[in-house]
């Protein structure tokens, strides 16, 4: 691991202190052991949705929709009978007795929360939604005994359009991260997370969603190669400083802008910011008087921009209620910061560029998407890593469900599961409780 | 104080000028609301705002410390749909340039989603935001009836020769020129639809008073050109770009390490277009 050796207080989303000088190192994917959890659990978890299954066994609903088998019908009371599914679920699933594998039964019976033990993942995550629905079919079979002629059905309603579709469309089991084949380039697996999930789980709260967000995306920085050697500092420090609220300056920037001031406003409370803490000096006064500022700790000064990017989104989608314009408001944070110091933009101009393609996929001019179903894993939005994405989930935080694709609609079932995990539900507070075990 | 932008030139000057929230921008005439929702082609005259949502108190609103920090538009505290105002902006010097409105506009509006797209700038807001908004941009310094066009599709004309008149193309026809007293009016509205009443916007600009207030640098027809006439511009383009490549390349070392330019701009930069262009 590279020497760094910086050190940050980190607040919560309501300006309170949680712990104070954490060493930077502290909030490492790699060591911080709540961020490890987080991890773990959003590769290892899986939301299962009983009630849909049940309700798909007697419509002959089997794989969606349009994948309809008339004439097929099974009446079974999945529902009644969830507490006997997830008991024979944790008893297949567990490798040692009471290792940390968990079936919980949510909501009545309707749906179970899964976590795999890890020691059932030797080399691939998708061990935890294979094994998943492995159980599940067989519990489903074995409760019910379910003949020969009718399994086939079972797996089918389980595990979707398997095996013509790797991605399993239709099935009854979710997991926040998709199968590998839907990964854009190696290392992106937690970054193949839409926000909506990530909104859903945090019950839209905006900042602990963007701290959620950041610690997923840096985590896939971490296994995509890009925070290696000296690299590793920047991803830390913008970790920290956007995705966990250190010294308190997001919350500051938006408390400061919240009732009246426009994203530009948060572009200069930025700028003010980094001159007043020695981040940024006049380099060149330009003959019109305009001056040119320089920094010898670029990294920081990235940390800055990229708490000014979100805290700016926070302003102005806070105040239209609405997440549409997060692309919009990352073009022009980065643009008028630039044009206000001559200093490079979030992620040296890469937030900006990518925010361009990123608007024509979110707006109608295109019409296929909106900004709820973005991931970091696409070619329109992968180019910025890390600060970008947490963007677009404090958005749809935000949005008070003006959006086609909003939270409600496309995340619910991962909400209503997965939101009930205290490092899901409060990602900030899980980070510094983390952090102070290994300080 | 922010700076807004470099430059020296009166282009700079009027950039600086249309990005400022403290100054007041000239207004050249006042349209009449109900006329500019006419234009806008949204709602009808006097028609009450659609909602998507219930007003934000009636709503029980996430536990959330933005939410609670963060004050809601009119528009959005009402509930509003959100709808859009579009500008095309001819490059012969019209006021403004499509780069330059999304940047003044989020100097001076909260709660708003710009974006432009070569001729045009677009802006969407809840609806009674983007009225205000709408009706603010249609009436000041930053609209040329001859040289600014209210878009809302086929926005096509900002690269075209302009007619005898200096009227800037537009493929729908919605405004008409008076040849008398040189007034001109839409006659369709903002997407080409037909409307119950025409509208006057009023006198086109005379060329030199658009040329001192335009915001565009230009080599051609005697506009303002930027590396030649204002070079700070392009120099401090130049600097962001080098702290770009500095960033992309290895943040963590210092900008002296790196080897080539040490400051701001390229110094004895040589200019290979002749004064005017190349037309």
């Amino acid at each position: 691991m590279a020497k760094v050796e910086d050190k940050v207080d980190l607040y919560d989303d309501r300006g309170n202190k949680l712990v104070g000088d954490v060493p930077l190192t502290a909030l490492s994917p790699l060591r911080n052991p709540a961020i490890r959890k987080i991890c773990s659990l959003t590769a290892r978890s899986a939301a299962i949705d009983l009630a849909g299954l049940e309700s798909k066994l007697k419509t002959g609903a089997i794989a969606g929709k349009q994948m309809i088998i008339r004439g097929k019908s099974l009446s079974l009371d999945i529902v009644g009978k969830a507490k006997d599914v997830a008991t024979q679920m944790k008893e297949m699933l567990e490798v040692e007795a009471g290792d940390e594998t968990k079936v919980d039964v949510m909501a009545g019976g309707k749906r179970l929360l899964v976590q795999v033990p890890a020691a059932r993942i030797l080399a691939d995550y998708s061990a935890a939604r294979t094994n998943t629905c492995a159980a599940l079919t067989h519990a489903i079979i074995n409760t019910f005994k379910v003949d020969m002629w009718k399994a086939p059905d079972v797996k089918g309603a389980v595990w979707g359009m398997y095996p013509q579709d790797p991605a399993m469309t239709g099935s009854v089991v979710a997991t926040l991260v998709d199968v590998p084949i839907s990964n854009e380039g190696p290392g992106y697996t937690l970054r193949n997370i839409p926000v909506n999930h990530i909104a859903a789980t945090v019950r839209k709260r905006a900042i602990p969603g963007a701290a959620l967000s950041m610690i997923l995306e840096e985590a896939a920085c971490y296994e995509m190669g890009d925070a290696i050697g000296p690299f590793e500092r920047g991803h830390l420090l913008d970790l920290a400083f956007e995705g966990l609220n250190a010294n308190n300056m997001l919350y500051t920037m938006v408390k400061e802008n919240g009732q009246t001031g426009t994203l530009a406003d948060v572009v200069y409370s930025c700028v003010e910011k980094a001159k007043a803490d020695g981040l940024i000096k006049p380099k060149q006064k330009m003959g019109s008087g305009y001056v040119v500022y320089g920094t010898d700790d670029l990294q920081m000064w990235n940390a800055y921009a990229a708490t000014g990017m979100l805290a700016a989104t926070m302003v102005n989608c806070g105040a239209m209620r609405a997440g549409q314009s997060v692309p919009s408001n990352i073009m022009y944070f980065n643009e008028l910061l630039e044009h206000e110091t001559g200093l490079p933009g979030v992620d040296y101009g890469k937030a900006q560029g990518t925010s361009v393609a990123s608007s024509f996929f979110s707006h109608s001019i295109y019409g296929g998407g909106g900004p709820g179903v973005f991931h970091g894993n696409h070619i329109v939005t992968r180019h910025a890593k890390g600060q970008f994405i947490p963007c677009f989930t404090a958005a749809m935080c935000l949005d008070a469900d003006t959006l086609y694709f909003s939270p409600a609609r496309t995340s619910a079932l991962y909400g209503e599961v997965l939101g009930v995990i205290p490092e899901f539900a409060e990602p900030m507070k899980a980070v510094a409780e983390g952090a102070k075990q290994i300080m | 104080m922010p700076q807004f932008t470099p430059g020296k030139s009166f282009v700079a000057e009027n950039r600086r000028k249309f990005l400022d929230p403290s100054k007041k921008l000239e207004k050249l005439r006042d349209i009449p609301e109900e006329d500019v929702v006419r234009l806008l082609a949204h709602r009808a005259p006097g028609e009450a705002y659609k909602s998507i949502h219930p007003p934000i108190e009636e709503m029980e609103e996430p536990e959330c410390a933005v939410r609670e920090m963060v004050k809601p538009t009119p528009g959005a505290a009402a509930g509003d749909r959100i709808r859009y105002v579009q500008f095309t902006d001819s490059m012969q010097f019209a006021p403004t340039t499509p780069r330059i409105r999304p940047m003044m506009w989020y100097n001076r509006y909260r709660g708003i989603d710009p974006g432009m797209l070569s001729g045009r700038s677009i802006c969407e807001a809840r609806e009674r935001d983007i009225e205000k908004l709408a009706k603010e941009f249609i009436d000041n310094e930053t609209y040329d009836t001859a040289r600014t066009g209210l878009r809302g599709r086929t926005v096509h004309g900002h690269s075209v020769r302009l007619d005898e008149h200096g009227m800037m193309f537009d493929a729908l026809r919605r405004w008409a020129y008076d040849e008398k007293t040189s007034d001109v009016r839409y006659v369709k509205d903002m997407v080409g639809g037909a409307m119950d009443k025409e509208v006057t916007l009023g006198k086109p600009l005379p060329e030199d008073e658009l040329k001192k207030r335009t915001t565009m640098f230009r080599n051609a027809q005697g506009g303002v050109w930027m590396e030649g006439d204002d070079p700070e511009v392009a120099d401090v383009i130049s600097e962001i770009h080098w702290n770009r490549t500095w960033g992309g390349f290895q943040p963590f070392v210092k900008r002296d390490a790196i080897k080539g330019n040490k400051g701001v701009g390229v110094k004895e930069l040589k200019l290979y277009v002749p004064r005017g262009g190349v037309e």
